[in-house]
């Protein structure tokens, strides 16, 4: 077992699972989601972005750029949601359901990234 | 670099989450918790030592509890980071590497014909300055940093890109270029004949149709880069030792070599004519050598002055430095006319020059240089003929580089008679001028000189006299002389104005810049080439030439 192997697949799925989590639910009430899941979220994978970093192989490239992927949509969803709540009144439905779907867009990404970690972990099997 | 930014990240994280939990009032009084932007806000202000204070309310006693950790903490993780970071930027293996590859990046962009010169010493400064004057780019590759921080200070026209690597490892050439479809050329002039020798046997082997030019000092290194087919192998020594001789008995030959192998636009030297009669030869190294063997071809007297006889294998002569007057005086000072200092050290040879000369003041003085830093002494002492290696070397590498049937004139040329040299020396001067001209080659080809090619596949003739002509006026001719015509395995010295042009001749012109920009209009655009031939402006377009055919019926 190699430890670096069991950090990397970690930080990976736990970037996932932390976006699916704040995603899910109903996408226009705040209620459903929170902002520190949205902030784990971004920690999480603002660190599997650097564990991609230094990977010189086209599979090394393709993860790292689904993570820059992932990143740019939750932070710009962070950025927005920031922008709105200072206002002093409620975030408006269509402000949080653009935030949602931001966090989706940055699911879809850390999906592939998952997904690229299995057919490489399958691929090294052979 | 991942260990630092984790770091970061982590301190960070770790700082926010404390804030927004850490209960705090606000300006009311009222409970009230920050949120995770305030809390970003608050953590990245301390923790690169900005701070802007508690905001946006005075923080509570939790608060600042919190952030005089938060302080300790994020400030040494943001140092940390940023110390990494930059230390990991002045790592000299990356910006070697980042240097490398900035280099091979600039080589594999040059989109024109390029020469690789290995070794930016005396002689490799000098053949890029040369080819750079010429427009040719240039590639250049040095042992030594310091003289690629030369190159970089250079003012050259066009950005030469050079690099401080081993031209011995195969890779080096690479990443210089040999493999670059546009590389026309590598020059292997470093001090070091095994280096040389390594350049040569890479080149050849990777990439055989390359020319390679070569400096060798000894004798068996030329032979083993012969071995390796090795285009032109120079030896400086012999080199003078022929220009010496060839002084003495052709000067004219010798002064046409001289003037189109020179550097464009730089005035040319006076020449020295060497009095026939006894010289007394100081150092009988390889210089030495060579410049008593040519010397007895010409049926001189030479008398050798060696320090070490037994090293240089000298049979005959008077033992000394040659610095001592005892010395000269034994080897018959009085009665020679020559002295040559060729000794590989530069300050015995001034000191040799300046013995011989008060004993002997109206001596004719060859002198050695060595070292290109001492060339402000040589300035001042101004021999008759200085010897410098470096301007030989480059001169010859130019002529086989640049035009190889250039070359292939001056051999033909050392055939010929001096009265021959001197007519042409006096013909080129009227047409040219007192300052070095520029040769160039002109190849009779679809692709070079369509329009030369185009009037020929029309069956009609074209002389050379019309290449000659100004397309601005076809009365007045450019400051060209065409110097060898070359046609199939035939070669006409001097052609004459008269003579007809064939497709796939190759021509050697020589003449001013401004000649040569204006014979390539002539080469390339059918209605100048038809002016200059017929003295007619042929009509453009379908119109005009309908109507143009109708006025001549």
């Amino acid at each position: 077992m190699n430890l670096e192997k069991v950090v990397f697949g970690f930080f990976i799925l736990l970037a996932m699972t932390l976006n699916f989590g704040f995603f899910i639910g109903d996408m226009a009430d705040p209620e459903f989601h929170h902002p520190y899941e949205l902030f784990a979220a971004i920690v999480v994978n603002l660190v599997a972005t650097v564990l991609k970093f230094g990977d010189r192989t086209q599979v090394g490239a393709i993860h790292l750029s689904t993570s820059l992927v992932a990143d740019l949509q939750l932070i710009t969803a962070a950025v927005v949601w920031v922008a709105y709540s200072g206002l002093g009144t409620d975030i408006p439905a269509g402000i949080m359901v653009s935030i949602v779907s931001l966090s989706g867009g940055a699911f879809l990404a850390n999906v592939t990234s998952v997904v690229l970690l299995i057919i490489e972990t399958i691929m090294l099997r052979r | 670099m991942r260990a630092p930014l984790i770091t970061l990240i982590v301190s960070y994280t770790i700082a926010i989450l404390g804030f927004t939990l850490a209960p705090g009032v606000d300006a009311q009084g009222n409970p009230w918790q920050m949120s995770l932007f305030e809390a970003f806000y608050v953590v990245s202000y301390t923790a690169t030592t900005i701070g802007f204070g508690e905001i946006p309310y005075a923080f509570s006693q939790a608060q600042r509890l919190w952030m005089t950790f938060s302080i300790y903490f994020t400030v040494i993780a943001w140092f940390y980071a940023i110390g990494k970071i930059i230390a990991l930027m002045q790592d000299p293996g990356l910006r070697h590497a980042i240097t490398v590859a900035r280099f091979a990046r600039a080589v594999r962009r040059l989109g024109e014909p390029f020469y690789i010169v290995c070794g930016y010493g005396g002689t490799g400064s000098l053949l890029v300055e040369a080819l750079d004057r010429l427009g040719i780019r240039a590639v250049t590759v040095d042992i030594s940093q310091e003289r690629i921080n030369e190159l970089e200070l250079q003012d050259y026209q066009a950005p030469v890109p050079g690099l401080c690597m081993d031209a011995r490892l195969p890779d080096s050439m690479i990443q210089a270029g040999i493999l670059h479809p546009l590389c026309g050329g590598v020059a292997a002039l470093t001090d070091d004949d095994q280096a040389n020798l390594a350049i040569a046997v890479t080149v050849k082997l990777l990439k055989p149709e390359l020319k390679v030019l070569c400096r060798a000092e000894n004798q068996e290194t030329a032979t083993n880069m012969a071995s390796f087919g090795t285009d032109h192998i120079i030896n400086p020594y012999e080199l003078f030792g022929e220009h010496l001789a060839m002084e003495v008995h052709a000067l004219g030959t010798y002064l046409l070599h001289e003037w189109l192998t020179g550097v464009p636009g730089s005035a040319l030297p006076a020449p020295a004519c060497p009095p026939i009669g006894k010289w007394i030869v100081c150092g009988f190294g390889r210089f030495g050598k060579a410049v008593v063997s040519n010397l007895q071809r010409e049926h001189m007297q030479t008398v050798v002055v060696e320090a070490d006889p037994q090293l240089t294998h000298c049979d005959d002569c008077i033992i000394g430095s040659g610095a001592q007057a005892r010395t000269l005086i034994e080897a018959g000072i009085e009665d020679a006319i020559g002295i040559v200092a060729g000794t590989d050290n530069d300050v015995n040879n001034l000191s040799i020059v300046m013995t011989a000369l008060e004993l002997k003041p109206d001596l004719f003085v060859v002198i050695r240089k060595n070292k290109r830093h001492n060339a402000p002494l040589f300035q001042k002492f101004s021999a008759d003929i200085t010897m410098q290696p470096s301007d030989i070397i480059a001169h010859e590498c130019l002529a086989h580089l640049v035009t190889p049937v250039l070359a292939q004139f001056l051999a033909l040329a050392r055939s010929q008679s001096n009265a021959w040299a001197n007519a042409l020396i006096g013909r080129l001067v009227e047409t040219v001028g007192e300052n070095v001209p520029e040769t160039w080659r002109v190849t009779l080809s679809g692709e070079l000189a369509p329009a030369v090619i185009n009037l020929l596949g029309h069956g009609k003739t074209v002389l050379l006299e019309t290449l000659t002509s100004d397309p601005a006026n076809r009365e007045t001719r450019l400051p060209l002389v065409p110097l060898l015509l070359l046609r199939g395995g035939e070669t006409i010295l001097l052609p004459e104005p008269s003579q007809s042009l064939e497709k796939d001749d190759r021509i050697l012109f020589c003449g001013k810049n401004s000649a040569k920009s204006a014979q390539s209009l002539l080469l390339t655009n059918r209605k100048v080439l038809t002016y200059v031939r017929d003295g007619s402006e042929t009509p453009d377009g379908v119109v005009w030439r309908w109507i143009a055919s109708r006025a001549r019926k």
